[in-house]
């Protein structure tokens, strides 16, 4: 039989279907296109223009990138605390919740009992409301709470007015907080590619003798290497943005800001800058300074995960 | 037929019992067992949110106080008081910029137009972009993909301002339909998800549809959308979940049109110092029980489909 695919085509015809193909992919991918061209292009443009602006005339001044300056190198100012305070965040991120999520993914992977149950309600704190998860939290952890009960028999009280009204444990407090929800979509991830390893690599292992440790070390981990990196390039990517949950929690008091809520409180007009209408110059200031130390950061991070050869399999 | 399904469940049963990845020496179990006691402790205070807000819910705004003074918090309640979530429909609401009273039903409706807009856009649009750009070779493929990896991996912040700014030039800010563009996005988590899952479907289903007349869409319609099902559907549980309980976007962007996350927010931000908390619990419950729903019949779903490759670009 003739293969359609290799017999010649009149040339007319070609040019009648590419003309169809380019018509189609123009609807296909104007919209999109063009959502990208003022969400992504226009809108980090506009942003860096804004860095430059006065708030009230328009003017172009550096005066934005003294304040945010101002704000950085002073042990007190809101963005020194709030760059604190995210590296805090993105710590416990990389250091605690990813390596812990890869953990808990093993053992489900390993079918620990009741491992079908457990990887749902792992899940719950990604479904169910902040505001919930907050509350829960709050009472958990208040003076009079659960948490506070078990501190005693260790001889730990937790203050009268608190854990989160106070400038030494709000900031722990949350990100403990973090660290209890903060598993639910990674598990799920390591999870799926875990899946994906072909069973009778791990049994052939398993007859020779391989361990646990050695079996998640030196076999599960190259072979979910993919995922694990692109994991660790989107932390990265979100470095700067690392926080908890500060608005409900405390609405920055106590030394909780992080850089993430300090924009939202100068956006949204509750901040120090931000007077009733929101002061967005400062903001995108502030952006585009940490930005330019993030890119290279990033790029640095790929280049490194990209020297790590994936297994294919 | 019947014999075909009883050797795979045979097989099934076999590999179950004689895979040795299941068997566990005494050291191994130990660990797993320990392991088990963690995660059981762990997912007790998990499920612990759920049980605090449906008791809450039904207490009397007195009971409930003195319930979290004395650190009984998981009592049963005297009365079980289901008129509190009456009292949430008719009793909580907030007042828009026209001073104009909006309540529990108005909310409700605002979510589900906000979540719907919101699936529709991101989902959409990403197929849109997934599947010409796994599918098709044109001249700014290249760039376009190029593009999409990093406009994900390049850590850009403090946009929000130009954003709002981007908001009011399009006369889109505080309006139901604001989620409807920025939400299109073609390139971005969704984007690579979609892209990997078009990838995998052979070419020759298109070919076929082509020997038989049909064009471009056709194919894109009719046979590659309904097999990306799986993904699409994942895809739209996750932004249901993400969109509904998202309140800091309609806080922003929509602040007369609130959705129960953001406008729950609101009340609680006035509502709590009457005291009454059971009401307020009443409506999280409202807000949280749609997202419980969709999880309880789609979990096996999102577990099953919740996977990521590389990232390399």
């Amino acid at each position: 039989m003739e293969n359609l695919m290799e017999r010649p085509m009149p040339k007319k015809r070609i040019t009648a279907a590419k003309k169809k193909e380019t018509i189609f992919l123009f609807l296909m991918l104007a919209l999109p296109v063009v959502q990208w061209l003022i969400y992504f292009f226009y809108l980090n443009i506009d942003s860096i223009l804004l860095a430059f602006q006065d708030k009230r005339t328009g003017a172009f001044t550096f005066q934005n990138f003294q304040l945010v300056w101002e704000q950085l190198v002073d042990p007190r100012g809101d963005i020194n605390i709030a760059i604190k305070n995210t590296m805090i965040y993105f710590s416990t991120d990389f250091l605690i919740i990813l390596p812990l999520s890869l953990l808990m993914s093993y053992f489900f992977y390993k079918k620990i009992l009741f491992y079908k149950g457990f990887r749902v309600i792992f899940y719950l704190p990604a479904i169910v409301s902040a505001m919930v998860m907050v509350e829960s939290f709050a009472s958990f952890v208040a003076p009079n709470g659960p948490v506070a009960t078990v501190l005693e028999w260790f001889g730990y009280t937790i203050p009268p007015q608190g854990l989160f009204a106070d400038s030494d444990t709000a900031t722990n407090t949350i990100v403990i907080y973090c660290i209890w929800t903060g598993f639910c979509s990674k598990v799920l991830l390591f999870g799926g590619a875990m899946a994906r390893i072909p069973v009778e690599l791990l049994e052939s292992a398993r007859l020779d003798g391989c361990g646990p440790f050695r079996e998640l070390w030196q076999m599960i981990f190259p072979l979910i290497w993919a995922t694990t990196s692109t994991q660790i390039v989107l932390l990265f990517t979100g470095l700067f943005n690392s926080s908890g949950p500060i608005l409900l929690f405390t609405n920055g008091a106590y030394d909780t800001q992080t850089l993430n809520y300090w924009i939202f409180a100068q956006i949204y007009g509750s901040g120090k800058y931000g007077g009733n209408t929101g002061n967005y110059n400062i903001v995108s200031c502030t952006g585009l300074c940490f930005t330019l130390v993030g890119v290279p950061v990033i790029l640095f991070i790929r280049w490194l995960m990209d020297r790590v050869p994936a297994v294919e399999y | 037929m019947k014999n075909e399904k009883k050797n795979n469940s045979f097989l099934k049963k076999f590999r179950k019992e004689e895979s040795i990845l299941t068997q566990r020496n005494k050291s191994e179990k130990i660990l797993f067992g320990v392991v088990f006691v963690f995660f059981a402790i762990y997912a007790v205070t998990l499920v612990f949110p759920f049980i605090f807000m449906f008791l809450s819910s039904l207490k009397g705004s007195l009971e409930y106080v003195d319930d979290l003074v004395a650190g009984t918090v998981l009592s049963l309640p005297d009365n079980w008081l289901f008129s509190n979530y009456a009292d949430a429909f008719t009793g909580m609401s907030i007042k828009n910029s026209w001073g104009v009273p909006i309540y529990l039903p108005e909310m409700l409706f605002n979510s589900i137009v906000y979540t719907a807009l919101t699936i529709f856009s991101s989902v959409a649009a990403s197929a849109l972009t997934g599947y010409c750009l796994a599918k098709y070779r044109f001249k700014i493929r290249g760039f376009m993909y190029g593009a999409a990896i990093f406009s994900m991996t390049i850590p850009i912040i403090g946009t929000s301002g130009a954003s709002l700014k981007l908001a009011h030039t399009l006369g889109i800010y505080n309006t139901l339909f604001y989620p409807l563009l920025p939400s299109f996005s073609g390139f971005g988590f969704n984007f690579l998800i979609l892209y990997g899952f078009f990838s995998n479907i052979p070419w020759s289903y298109a070919e076929a549809v082509f020997i038989d007349g049909g064009g471009h869409g056709t194919t894109f319609f009719k046979i590659m959308l309904p097999q990306a099902w799986p993904a699409i559907l994942t895809l739209c549980i996750m932004a249901f979940i993400n969109a509904w309980n998202n309140y800091l976007t309609p806080l922003m962007y929509m602040p007369d049109y609130p959705t129960l996350a953001s406008g729950i927010y609101r009340i609680e931000l006035t509502f709590t110092r009457k005291g009454n908390y059971p009401v307020y619990y009443a409506g999280l419950m409202v807000a949280t029980l749609p997202v419980i729903v969709v999880f309880a019949c789609f979990s096996d779903v999102i577990m099953k489909n919740f996977t990521v490759g590389g990232l390399k670009g």
